[in-house]
C-alpha cells in the first residue's frame, strides 16, 4: 500500500493548478456562483475548454485516435479534482470527458463517432442527459418516454425532468422505451438527439441548486432518424451500466469541500473566532469526513487504474462523499452564517448551494444504501 | 497511490489470517462468566513467528503492522497486539511484551496490565519504560472485555527512552485507530450474521430498510476510518493520525448502539461474543481524550494553535 503521490502525479497536479491560476479570470467566483449548469458557467466553458484542449488537458486519458494522449486514469482523476476544487470551469462538459465520449467510442457507429467525438475533444460540445422522468427517478428502468419506429425514423413522445444543462445543450443523450418493448430494463434504447429537433420543448425549473440548472424537457412527435440510435434496441441498460462503471465515483465533491473548509477557517481566524474548542473540533470533524471520502474514492480509482472489475466500493465512496459535503456545509452555516448571504464570499456560497444536491442527484443516497446493504453486506431483500 | 498490498504484505496477511482462523482465536465462554478471554496461545504463536517485528521491515512496514492490529482485534479472544506491533519496535533496546501503555499519566486502570511484562508511559516530556516487577500489578474487575489492572507508578524502575515522544504518540494513535476499526468491524460482522438469519414479522431482520441503512452507513464509516488509519500508519504524521483516531472514535458511539439494538437480547448475554468487541470499543473510543481530543490535535496540526 502506498498513499503518496508519485513525482509525476504531483507535477501533473501542479501543471493543472498553474493552468487554472493563469486562465481563470478575476471574476471567476461570480461566473461560478450559480453552478456548472448556469448559463454563465456554460458560456464560460465554451471559451475555457478549447484552451484546455490546446493545452492537452481536456481529454488526456482518451485514446490518441480521438484527440487524447492515452494518459493513465490517475491523471484524469487529478484533473477532475482540480477542476471541481475551483468550481468546475468545464461546466457541463465534464460529462463529455468522463463518460459520454468513452461511451460513444465503445458503442457508437462510425458516423456518430465522427460527428460527436471531435467536437467534444475540442471543448465545444454541450450535452444533457435525458434520464429521469416524472414517474422514473430512482427507479429509472420504469421510464415511459417512447420511441416508435416509423420507416427510417423513430417518433419520440414523452417527458424528461430534472435534466441538467438542457437549456443550452446541443445534444441529448436520451433514454427511451422502443415500440413493442414490454418496459423495464430490456426495452430501453438510447438516442443521440439534436436539441434543435422540432417537437422538443425545454422549460427551466426554478431550483435551490442554481439558476438554469435543471429542466423539464418535453418530446412531442419528435422525429429522430434511426441513425441516431446508439447501439441496438434494448441495449440501453447495458450501455448505461458501462457509462456508470466508466465514471464509477462521480464528482470529487470533497475536493471543493476541503478547499472551502480551509477558506472558512481562514475567515474565522481573521475574525478571531477560531480559538473555541467546539469550533475547532467541528472543523476537524468536517476535514476528517472529507479525508474519509477522498480515500474511499481513491480506492475506486486505484481499482480502475489496476484494471480490476468494478466492485461495490463505488457505492460506499458515493455515500462517504455525501457525508463529507454536508459536514462542510453544516460547519459553515453553523459558524459563519453571514457568509451565505451577500456577495463577499461567493465560492463559499456556491459550495453551500451545491451541497444540497449531493445526496440526491446521480442516484439518491438511499439507493446507494440499499446497494451497499444488499451487495456489500449481503443482507436479504425485503418482502 | 496504490491500495493493494505488496507481495510481502500479502503473504504476511495470508499467514496471519490462517492463525486468526484457528480455534484458539475463536469464541468460548469463560469460566465464571468472565468478560474477557486472553488469547495466550495465539499471542505466543504470533510472537514465535515474528509477527510483532513487522513494522521496521522495509517491505512490511507500519502499514502491515497496523493491518495486523486491525485483524487481531477482530478475534473474540483479546491479545496485546497494538503496543507490541506499532510502539515496541521503535523503542529500541530490550522492551518486554506484552506491553501496556499509559499516555499523559491518564488515571484509572490500564488495559492489558495483568499480562504485561513492561509498561510505557508517553507524555509531552518524554517516553519512559519499565519492566513490571512481580506483584506490582493489581488486576481489577472491568466491564470492558479487556484484562485491566492498576499499578502504583512510583514502584517500577523507570528508564528514559531516547525517542521522540510526539512520534510515539502518533504511533499509539494509529494503533488505537487500528484496534478500534477492527473491533467495530468484527462486531458488525457478528450482527450481520444475526440479522441475515433471525426472522421477525415473517422476514429476516436484515431485510428491513431501517436495519439495512444503518448497517450500510456503519460499513461506509468503518471503511473510511480504516483507510485513514492505514494512511496515517504510512505517513506517521500527527495530522493524519489525529484525523484517523478522531474520526474512528466519533463513529464508534452510534455504531456500538446500533449493533446492540440489532442483536437485541441475545447481544446482552455473555454467551454471545458481541460484547467482546462492543465493550472494547466503548473503552477505545475514550482513549487519549476521545474524538474531541484527537480533533483538537488535528486542528492545531492543520490550521495552527488556538
Amino acid at each position: 500500500m502506498d498513499f503518496t503521490w508519485t513525482a509525476e502525479d504531483a507535477a501533473y497536479r501542479a501543471r493543472v493548478r498553474n493552468f487554472l491560476d493563469r486562465e481563470l479570470p478575476d471574476n471567476w467566483d461570480e461566473i461560478a456562483r450559480h453552478g456548472p449548469g448556469s448559463p454563465e458557467q456554460t458560456e464560460f466553458s465554451l471559451e475555457f475548454c478549447p484552451k484546455l484542449a490546446a493545452e492537452g488537458l481536456l481529454v488526456p486519458h482518451w485514446p490518441e485516435e480521438w484527440g487524447g494522449a492515452a494518459r493513465p486514469p490517475w491523471e484524469h482523476f487529478i484533473l477532475g479534482e482540480e477542476m471541481w476544487r475551483v468550481g468546475e470551469p468545464r461546466g457541463a462538459q465534464y460529462m463529455n470527458v468522463n463518460w459520454i465520449g468513452p461511451v460513444l467510442m465503445k458503442y457508437g457507429s462510425e458516423a456518430q463517432k465522427k460527428r460527436y467525438i471531435p467536437e467534444m475533444a475540442s471543448g465545444k460540445a454541450i450535452w444533457c442527459q435525458g434520464f429521469s422522468e416524472p414517474n422514473a427517478g430512482s427507479d429509472l428502468a420504469s421510464l415511459q418516454t417512447r420511441a416508435v419506429r416509423d420507416g427510417d425514423d423513430y417518433v419520440v413522445n414523452g417527458q424528461k425532468i430534472w435534466t441538467s444543462y438542457a437549456g443550452l445543450a446541443t445534444t441529448c443523450f436520451l433514454l427511451v422505451q422502443t415500440s413493442g418493448a414490454q418496459g423495464g430494463r430490456s426495452g430501453i434504447a438510447i438516442f443521440l438527439v439534436p436539441m434543435d429537433t422540432p417537437g422538443i420543448e425545454v422549460r427551466a425549473i426554478p431550483s435551490l441548486i442554481g439558476h438554469g440548472d435543471i429542466h423539464e424537457v418535453f418530446f412531442t412527435d419528435v422525429r429522430v432518424p434511426a441513425s441516431c440510435r446508439l447501439g441496438e434496441e434494448g441495449e440501453g441498460w447495458t450501455i448505461i451500466s458501462y457509462a456508470l462503471a466508466n465514471e464509477r465515483v462521480g464528482i470529487p465533491r470533497y475536493e471543493m469541500g476541503t478547499h472551502e473548509l480551509d477558506a472558512m477557517v481562514s475567515e474565522l481566524q481573521r475574525r478571531g473566532q477560531f480559538s473555541d474548542s467546539v469550533v475547532r473540533s467541528r472543523a476537524a470533524a468536517a476535514a476528517a469526513a472529507c479525508e474519509a471520502a477522498r480515500l474511499q474514492v481513491y480506492r475506486v480509482v486505484d481499482g480502475r487504474a489496476r484494471g480490476l472489475a468494478p466492485g461495490n466500493e463505488s457505492n460506499l465512496a458515493r455515500l462517504a462523499v455525501v457525508a463529507a459535503e454536508h459536514a462542510v456545509a453544516d460547519f459553515g452555516m453553523d459558524f459563519l452564517p453571514d457568509c451565505f448571504s451577500g456577495s463577499k464570499h461567493l465560492s463559499m456560497l456556491s459550495h453551500h448551494e451545491r451541497a444540497i444536491v449531493t445526496g440526491i442527484a446521480a442516484g439518491a443516497a438511499e439507493i446507494q444504501l440499499n446497494l451497499v446493504a444488499r451487495r456489500h453486506l449481503n443482507l436479504p431483500k425485503g418482502a | 497511490m496504490r491500495f493493494g498490498l505488496n507481495e510481502d504484505q500479502s503473504t504476511f496477511a495470508t499467514v496471519l489470517g490462517q492463525m486468526l482462523g484457528s480455534p484458539e482465536a475463536g469464541f468460548k465462554t469463560v469460566e465464571g462468566w468472565g468478560r474477557n478471554d486472553y488469547g495466550a496461545a495465539l499471542d505466543a504463536r504470533l510472537e514465535e513467528n515474528g509477527f510483532f517485528e513487522a513494522a521496521p521491515e522495509a517491505e512490511l512496514g507500519t502499514v502491515a503492522a497496523a493491518l495486523m492490529v486491525h485483524e487481531v482485534a477482530q478475534a473474540p479472544v483479546c491479545i496485546e497486539c497494538a503496543a507490541s506491533a506499532l510502539v515496541r519496535p521503535f523503542l529500541g533496546g530490550e522492551v518486554s511484551r506484552p506491553l501496556a501503555v499509559v499516555v499523559d499519566d491518564a488515571p484509572g486502570a490500564i488495559r492489558y496490565l495483568p499480562q504485561a511484562r513492561g509498561l510505557v508511559a508517553i507524555s509531552a516530556e518524554g517516553v519512559r519504560y519499565a519492566d513490571l516487577p512481580d506483584n506490582a500489578v493489581r488486576p481489577v474487575e472491568s466491564l470492558y472485555a479487556y484484562p485491566m489492572g492498576e499499578v502504583d507508578m512510583t514502584i517500577p524502575d523507570w528508564c528514559e527512552i531516547a525517542v521522540d515522544p510526539a512520534d510515539m504518540r502518533v504511533l499509539w494513535q494509529v494503533a488505537l485507530a487500528a484496534e478500534l476499526t477492527g473491533v467495530l468491524k468484527a462486531g458488525m460482522e457478528s450482527v450481520l450474521e444475526h440479522v441475515r438469519e433471525r426472522k421477525q414479522f415473517g422476514q429476516p431482520l436484515g431485510a428491513f430498510q431501517g436495519v439495512q441503512h444503518r448497517l450500510a452507513t456503519a460499513s461506509v464509516e468503518i471503511e473510511g476510518a480504516k483507510l485513514q488509519m492505514l494512511k496515517a500508519a504510512q505517513s506517521r504524521s500527527a495530522q493524519d493520525a489525529a484525523a484517523a483516531l478522531g474520526y474512528t472514535q466519533a463513529i464508534a458511539t452510534r455504531i456500538i448502539y446500533d449493533l446492540h439494538q440489532f442483536m437485541g437480547a441475545m447481544g446482552m448475554t455473555l454467551e454471545h461474543p458481541l460484547h467482546r468487541w462492543s465493550y472494547r470499543a466503548k473503552l477505545l473510543k475514550a482513549e487519549m481524550g476521545g474524538s474531541a481530543g484527537a480533533y483538537l490535535t488535528y486542528a492545531t496540526e492543520r490550521w495552527g494553535a488556538a
